[in-house]
């Protein structure tokens, strides 16, 4: 392609491995910080998951002066303005959010208020509203799935409107992400799972979809061959700290892939899917990403076959004739997939959820036209498409 | 030297075809809206009123139709009434000028960080699908594979001469009576 062109962009520093936590205070001072406050919600707080991080800043005479522990899963511009509210009471200078997707984005939210002032964080919804830096803001993820420690976008839902509003800026990037393996050992079975698709799935569409490039290519590939390497071993071994920390870095490299070349047809499916029938996101990803895959087979052949080295290993790529090198890719993603319904009953089809109706399939079709990875899929989607990809992954 | 003294004249000439696409394509907006069933069922979820826009950074020429409801579009040929809903804006000239002279797909452009969307991303994914079917219908097969995605399947030859002599016969009206008024 003679018109080829790009943009990558990613300036988060990442600090990870054993007793990364203990870093944080060291690049607190750095940026001049003195008091941050902690976002974070109950089930973070409850699985003892923030005393390492406050222990690891007092022993360094670092205080914690705010902790917010009641982030709910789906965040809400009344829980940002209760932060922010907090936040300004207690003088503090700087954010951590320790979480999932919501605690992050909610950090990120709150960043906007307590940086650009005011209480209405509806204002600066949409993208390129920001214009300055703002408070210096950690991100240590529980999960090893979302990637947004290293994504410029947070989503809010507004409850008065009902509605869900967007926030995109580069200035939105944590200045750090830490990445330490005590943060994700003691994920539940189906959660390891079901994140681990997840970032498997921004991995698979980053290097299949219309934006990708060979930055991004690199961390999608690294990306899948961890996450190929280390699922199951960590599913069966859930202490395996190796395996863990190599979860949570294919994780942050899947987000710093797409967030620097999008995803497709299977985020717009699964964010219909979560929307109307209340799935969580990883799961959605896993259920839809073969069918997907088949969908747009003839528009991403090379790409796909490319990925089998990565997913299978040299020996079964070298073994498999270069014409059926996508084909078999998509066998090894149904193959891990089968193998995580084994060990936590992830479900593979919509039937298997227990939460859809066929009657449903239409809406969700109808919504994911409208969701804007859909403009990066490498084929066009018409209705009926997406029709019948859902009736495919329906049982 | 020569390159010194041409630039100007072809970003002269560059700046004089984006703006006439875009008179183009928003008097050709405006007429699919008015043939096209398939064009009509994706506008008529846009809100009453609405305003649509496409402009190229920083003051460029700029596109605006408007939703007046049942999915006909109006083209504001004055600019727009009052602020609009949606914008889609190209960073530069050239960005707009490789797009609307069909040497990159519009979705190519997107992937490729040439524009930006500012509104409801949603409603900006349906804006690329009706300017899609605008441009598989008023084009050229050749031209407007290159221009968009995939060819619609269901865009068989009659139908399209036949809807596209209507929409360059409602086009060339349109440009008949702002000559006239
Ligand atoms: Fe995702």
């Amino acid at each position: 392609m003679t018109n080829n062109y790009y943009e990558f962009f990613c300036p988060v520093k990442v600090i990870a491995g054993k007793a990364a936590l203990e870093h944080i205070p060291y690049e607190l001072t750095g940026l001049a910080a003195k008091r941050p406050m902690i976002v974070t919600d109950k089930g973070v707080r409850a699985a003892g998951l923030l005393d390492p991080v406050i222990a690891a800043c007092e022993e360094s005479g670092l205080e914690i002066v705010a902790i917010y522990d009641d982030v709910p899963p789906d965040s809400s511009t009344t829980v940002v303005r209760d932060i922010t509210k907090v936040y300004r009471k207690e003088k503090c200078d700087s954010i951590i959010a320790v979480g999932g997707g919501s605690a992050i984005d909610t950090g990120k939210a709150v960043n906007i208020l307590v940086s650009e002032g005011g209480d209405d964080i509806a204002k600066y919804s949409g993208a390129g509203i920001l214009k300055h830096p703002l408070k210096p803001f950690f991100v240590v993820p529980t999960t090893a799935g979302t990637g947004s420690e290293v994504t410029s976008v947070a989503v809010i839902t507004d409850e008065k409107k009902g509605v869900k509003l967007p926030f995109t800026s580069s200035f939105l990037l944590p200045n750090a992400a830490i990445i330490d393996p005590r943060m994700t050992l003691t994920l539940p079975p189906h959660i390891t799972a079901a994140t681990a698709m997840d970032a498997m799935t921004h991995a698979t569409e980053a290097f299949t979809c219309m934006a990708k490039n060979p930055l991004s290519d690199a961390y999608a590939t690294a990306a899948v061959k961890k996450v190929s390497q280390s699922l199951l071993q960590v599913m069966d071994n859930p202490k395996d700290e190796h395996g863990r920390l190599e979860l949570a870095q294919a994780s942050t490299m899947a987000g710093i892939a797409f967030s620097n070349s999008m995803v497709g047809l299977v985020h717009s499916l699964g964010h219909a899917t979560g929307a109307i029938c209340h799935l969580p996101h990883g799961l959605c990803m896993s259920l839809y990403l073969p069918y997907v895959l088949e969908f747009n087979l003839e528009s991403i052949r090379e790409p796909l076959g490319e990925l089998l080295l990565y997913l299978e290993g040299p020996e079964v790529f070298s073994a498999t004739p270069a014409s059926r090198r996508a084909e078999a890719s998509i066998s090894s993603i149904r193959k891990l997939r089968d193998a995580l319904y084994k060990r936590c009953q992830l479900p593979r089809t919509l039937k298997e959820t227990g939460k859809v109706l066929e009657s449903q399939l239409e809406a969700i079709a109808e919504m994911a036209l409208d969701d804007g990875s859909i403009m990066f899929n490498p084929r066009e989607v018409s209705l009926e498409d997406a029709l019948s990809v859902l009736r495919r992954a329906w049982a | 030297m020569l390159v010194k003294r041409l630039q100007p004249m072809v970003s002269h000439a560059r700046r004089s075809y984006v703006g006439l696409m875009f008179q183009v394509m928003g008097r050709a907006l405006q007429a699919i809206s008015e043939v096209d069933e398939i064009t009509r069922n994706e506008t008529r979820a846009l809100p009453v009123g609405f305003l649509f826009e496409m402009q190229v950074m920083p003051n460029g020429p700029k596109l605006i139709v408007e939703h007046t409801g049942n999915g006909l579009l109006h083209y504001h040929r004055d600019g727009a009434p009052r602020p609009v809903d949606l914008s889609i804006q190209f960073k530069h000239m050239t960005h707009a000028f490789l797009v609307l002279s069909f040497q990159e797909k519009t979705s190519v452009a997107f992937a490729n960080d040439r524009m930006l969307v500012d509104g409801d991303v949603s409603l900006a994914v349906r804006m690329t699908r009706v300017l899609n079917r605008l441009e598989s219908f008023i084009l050229p097969k050749l031209v407007a594979e290159r221009a968009v995605k995939e060819y619609p399947a269901n865009l068989h030859l009659p139908e399209k001469l036949l809807s596209a002599a209507r929409i360059y016969l409602k086009v060339a009206t349109n440009f008949v009576e702002t000559a006239r008024a």
